[in-house]
């Protein structure tokens, strides 16, 4: 299956968007956790504040359905 | 043609209350860039080292930069600054809300506050009319109430800022509160505004502020806000704010709990960002000029006292006054953030001063009989309420910790000053730097004492490994740099830092606003340049080599991080001197901290070098000459 992962700031160098400015798509497999698929793409969880997908919060331990799209917060300082 | 001055700058002797109305100096804005800059170059210019910060020879600027109210986004800062009582060096501190646009619609870039006035009064600015205003019945009002009177009194249209009983009573860590819940918290404004007498500063502006390019930067700023409307953070930050990063900090061991003495909060679910979105929040909020809504309007009841409406805890407060207090409620800790801008005081320092003042009754430091009666126990809320009160109105030991962490450890002894987590006498931020060097380096070495603010390095700390030390510096000093020109363009970092608008872009806007046809390097060096100034300033006043002053409390390096997923990690002092060394090597200051007069001259500082020279506190001349780069290059895209 493939998702989308959006990012920017620092994070969206890490990511490395293949789609446009912010997105990257990635193939993986059905059932794997946000979490795992963020090892597979080399993309270390600890740089990912946290998910959101569809207006809410998207737990790294969930597992993202086929064509999901999600966004990936950097952590920030506080102003 | 304009250039984003309003032009005239306000010079108020509170002494003779007589105002007096001066051209703005162009050149002065051309060479500080305003906010911070300003600040810099007006006390060290005006201000006797001797003189005490809460007396009368001691000045309280504040002014709106260049950016502040042109319709740029998020350009909505106001500064203030003046000798920091609390660091007894450079102090400055800004905020948001609509203050800073609104002194320049009403005509004015700047305003000097000189000397005490004999009685409480309050500034009132409405376009032409300036005039000062008894305050005696504003006087001894919370802050929040006293906004709401004064609105009431002038009318809604005004822009407020207040202090609270704290600025009154001279507490060193006090604020200054705009909007209903915007704060200049940090280096004791509030207590000089307070010292001076001066109660609040009202503000209504009708006028127009004429820029350089208004076609051009119409068109980038139009251009700048659909791309930040489609970016995909926007929304993210638009509905959480930075209140969700709790959760983050505590699972990378850099969460401050229990006054630092780790980093891993087991009840952070309870007071993390997703509780104030469910429990708390009654809408968004947003500052002049921005569509980031950042700001977070909250309600917090704790059962037997009175529903309290706020703007937070955003992530420092809930850090400092959740975790690192033990809190267990998210109504408690935004109940605390109500107590602390009411009474007037920074919820930062005011969060680590309480954490602090836990930590020593929970080692029998300070007892029962010292707090008139009262516990002062982790995770209790009214044993918090009771001791800011204390605190505020400096009654019984609350006056020792009125002077911040670092005073009352001097007066309290018994090896308390280990654990009093400050660098310069002002509180450390939100995040525990041991197992992030970086960011300990930052705290250490900051202009005005501890604070994230100028520097902050945890996810450099990571991506460069979080045991190494070698290259911080360099990544510090660069940051040093470029993250404080927000603070003197007076304009919001946030916005601007996370959303992918490039500081060249930032630049192009400020040369839209002024014409001053600059670039980001020249920029950077400015801000090298205030950098230097302060320091030069801090060891004048201070009469010390600068390294006296850059080391962190003995905690940072004696206790290893006892739990959590930092178990066991830590700094040696060793590491923290080599830190040091490399620091001053990169900045072009020799081994004792002191700037050296190759690189005074070279920033166009001649000045401060020579009355460093006086005071034996010139750094000798380097071996191999300054370098050439202070810190490390320039990097477009990062801040």
């Amino acid at each position: 299956m493939v998702i989308y992962l959006k990012a920017g700031s620092e994070l969206r160098l890490k990511l490395n968007p293949d789609v446009d400015f912010y997105t990257r798509r990635v193939e993986t497999e059905e059932g794997k956790t946000l979490r795992e698929i963020l090892k597979d793409i080399r993309l270390a969880p600890a740089f990912v504040a946290f998910a959101y997908s569809e207006g809410r919060i998207f737990s790294l331990d969930r597992a993202p359905r086929d064509g999901q799209s999600i966004t990936l917060q950097p952590p920030v300082s506080g102003g | 043609m304009g250039n984003g001055l309003a032009g005239t700058t306000l010079r108020i002797n509170l002494k003779t209350s007589v105002v007096r109305r001066l051209p703005t100096d162009e050149a002065l804005f051309r060479r500080w860039h305003g906010g911070r800059g300003i600040t810099a170059k007006l006390i060290y210019d005006e201000v006797p080292r001797e003189a005490d910060p809460l007396g009368p020879e001691n000045i309280f600027i504040m002014n709106a930069g260049v950016m502040s109210g042109a319709f740029i986004p998020a350009g909505s800062k106001v500064s203030f600054g003046s000798v920091s009582p609390l660091t007894n060096g450079h102090g400055d501190s800004n905020m948001g809300g609509h203050l800073g646009p609104a002194l320049k619609f009403a005509g004015y870039d700047l305003v000097v506050f000189e000397n005490i006035a004999p009685r409480p009064v309050y500034l009132v600015i409405d376009d032409e009319r300036v005039e000062l205003r008894d305050a005696s019945k504003f006087w001894g009002m919370k802050s929040l109430e006293c906004e709401k009177a004064l609105k009431d009194e002038l009318g809604e249209d005004f822009e407020v800022a207040t202090i609270g009983p704290a600025g009154e009573n001279g507490v060193l860590f006090s604020c200054i509160t705009h909007d209903f819940g915007r704060q200049a918290g940090r280096t004791g404004q509030g207590a000089v505004m307070g010292s001076k007498r001066l109660k609040a500063i009202c503000v209504r502006g009708s006028k127009s502020l004429r820029v350089h390019d208004l076609p051009e930067l119409r068109k980038q700023v139009t251009e700048i806000m659909l791309r930040t409307r489609k970016h995909p953070n926007m929304e993210p930050w638009q509905k959480y704010g930075t209140a969700f990063f709790i959760r983050w900090s505590n699972d990378n061991a850099v969460l401050p709990t229990y006054n630092f003495q780790t980093t891993h909060y087991e009840d952070t679910d309870k007071i993390d960002g997703d509780q104030l979105v469910t429990k708390l929040l009654v809408t968004h909020k947003a500052c002049f000029g921005c569509w980031m809504n950042c700001g977070k309007y909250t309600k917090a009841v704790v059962p037997g006292k009175p529903a309290v409406y706020l703007e937070g805890p955003e992530y420092e407060t809930g850090a400092l006054c959740g975790a690192n207090l033990g809190m267990k409620d998210i109504h408690h800790v935004a109940y605390i953030n109500w107590l602390l801008d009411n009474l007037g005081m920074d919820s930062m320092s005011g969060g680590g001063v309480v954490a602090f003042g836990m930590e020593c009754y929970e080692r029998g430091l300070i007892t029962e009989a010292d707090l008139e009666g009262h516990a002062l126990r982790w995770g209790e809320v009214d044993d918090v309420e009771h001791f800011l009160d204390m605190i505020a109105h400096r009654r019984g030991i609350g006056d020792w910790f009125a002077g911040g962490t670092k005073r009352a450890a001097q007066k309290i002894g018994k090896g308390s000053e280990k654990f009093a987590m400050q660098v310069k006498g002002q509180e450390m931020s939100g995040y525990d730097g041991r197992w992030a060097p970086g960011m300990l380096l930052s705290y250490m070495t900051a202009d005005i004492g501890a604070h994230h603010n100028r520097s902050w390095t945890i996810t450099v700390d990571m991506a460069e490994g979080r045991e190494r030390i070698a290259g911080r510096a360099k990544i510090v000093i660069y940051l040093q740099h470029i993250r404080p020109l927000f603070d003197t363009w007076c304009i919001c970092r946030l916005f601007w830092g996370e959303l992918d608008i490039t500081p060249e872009e930032i630049v192009e806007s400020l040369n839209h606003i002024t014409g001053w046809g600059v670039g980001v390097d020249e920029c950077l060096r400015t801000s090298e340049m205030i950098w230097n100034l302060n320091r030069c300033h801090y060891l004048e006043r201070n009469r010390a080599n600068g390294r006296t002053f850059d080391y962190p409390p003995a905690r940072s390096w004696e206790d290893k991080i006892p739990s959590g997923p930092g178990k066991g990690k830590g700094l040696t002092r060793e590491q923290i001197e080599e830190m040091l060394d490399d620091y001053y090597d990169e900045r072009g200051w020799d081994r004792r901290g002191n700037p050296t007069r190759a690189l005074l001259e070279d920033l166009g500082l001649g000045d401060a070098a020579d009355n460093l020279e006086k005071i034996g506190l010139l750094g000798e001349p380097l071996p191999g000459g300054i370098p050439k780069v202070r810190g490390e290059k320039y990097k477009p895209k990062a801040f």
